[in-house]
């Protein structure tokens, strides 16, 4: 009798504990992603969200970091020409896929766009964060300025500040690190043009008229 | 002053020096800077807000074009010291060095292989871009006008 007691002890233990652990998993492993994307060579479930028609022929992937002045570059210079002409055609759409490498502020900015995705944010803060840029590591992203960012766009705060100091993303910007380094990606902003006949490598913030020829030809 | 250029420059392996330096170090320059672009296709782009950048890489190029071939010649002609030439490799090291660093192969390489030490390197290099050019132009003008000096007097170019 003590012996089956124990047994029928031990299983509702072990229940209770199985029924824990997946409470806990899915508050903090909640993520909107699709586990199999990928974009030619490169695997973007970790990724953004798909800015654009998600069923476009074409896609860029673009490697950034937040911190990158280059990326600020592009993102003024070239990439709303690109919106105009191709994204809101619905000939291209656009994934963002992290390289946050170039200081101690990058990985928390990438983080953060992601804990800005939880409330369907995403491109929202990227843009924000793209528009707030200034110098590396010079405070302008830090813990404190990033909740700043979220407060300054509606966000569910205290949602937004859980995630953050959670870091419950890390794994995440660190895969998309990996993503960009498996790909030979050696710098920001790195693209990869994904159409239906190959990819076309993109290194740096090239003008408008490199993505058009290229575009063009895949068109 | 005219007078000390032409005593270098009239020897043309020094205009051959001279150009050696200017060229592949502009060019090399502007391609880590993201002036210029060779794949997919050669394209130079001049984004708005960096026209002080550039014309700051063609003044650096142009001053060690001018400045290390004099001091090789001060050197080899008339065996001074070798102080100088210091200067002139100096100044052309720190505007290199400045800008290249950013987001690029280059920073990313020296962060990748350094880590926090190499990223701190990276974000000082890239947040005083300007500053350090101006600094190496410095140099690089201080260098060229004491070279100048030394060559008038040790050629007794007055006389």
């Amino acid at each position: 009798m003590n012996k089956k007691g124990v047994i029928v002890g031990v299983i509702v233990v072990a229940i209770i504990a199985g029924i824990t652990a997946s409470y806990y998993s899915s508050q903090t492993e909640t993520l909107n992603l699709d586990m199999g994307r990928t974009h030619g060579t490169i695997s973007t479930a970790m990724g953004s969200p798909i800015l654009g028609d998600p069923s476009a022929p074409i896609t860029i992937v673009e490697f950034g970091d937040y911190q990158c002045e280059q990326c600020y570059a592009w993102f003024h210079e070239t990439k709303p020409a690109i919106v105009r002409d191709y994204i809101d055609t619905g000939k291209v759409n656009l994934v963002f896929v992290d390289l946050a490498f170039l200081g101690k502020d990058s990985i928390p900015a990438s983080m953060a766009t992601y804990c800005a995705e939880d409330q369907e944010m995403y491109w929202e803060y990227h843009d924000l964060l793209y528009n707030s840029q200034e110098s590396v590591d010079g405070g302008w992203a830090n813990s404190e300025r990033l909740k700043a960012f979220a407060y300054s766009l509606g966000l569910d705060f205290e949602l937004f500040e859980s995630c953050l100091d959670s870091e419950k993303y890390s794994k995440r910007v660190q895969y998309n690190i990996q993503q960009a380094k498996d790909n030979g990606i050696r710098g920001t902003p790195g693209f990869f043009i994904v159409g239906p006949d190959g990819q076309q490598k993109i290194g740096g913030a090239q003008p408008f008229s490199v993505f058009k020829n290229v575009l063009d030809s895949m068109i | 002053m005219i007078q000390t250029i032409k005593l270098v420059y009239s020897n043309f392996k020094y205009v051959v020096l001279a150009s050696t330096i200017f060229v592949p170090m502009m060019i090399g320059l502007l391609i880590l800077s993201e002036y210029i672009f060779l794949e997919p296709y050669v394209v130079a782009h001049l984004p708005s807000g960096s026209e002080l950048g550039f014309v700051l890489i063609v003044i650096i190029s142009a001053l060690s074009a001018l400045v290390i071939p004099m001091n090789i010649f001060r050197i080899k002609i008339l065996k001074s010291s070798k102080q100088k030439m210091g200067g002139g490799i100096f100044g052309s090291i720190i505007g290199a060095a400045s800008g290249v660093c950013s987001c690029g192969p280059i920073g990313f390489a020296v962060i990748s292989t350094f880590g926090s030490v190499g990223a701190a390197a990276t974000a000082f290099l890239t947040n005083y871009e300007i500053p350090l050019r101006i600094i190496a132009i410095v140099i690089l003008a201080v260098t060229y006008f004491t070279t100048i000096k030394s060559l008038k007097v040790e050629c007794n170019l007055n006389h």
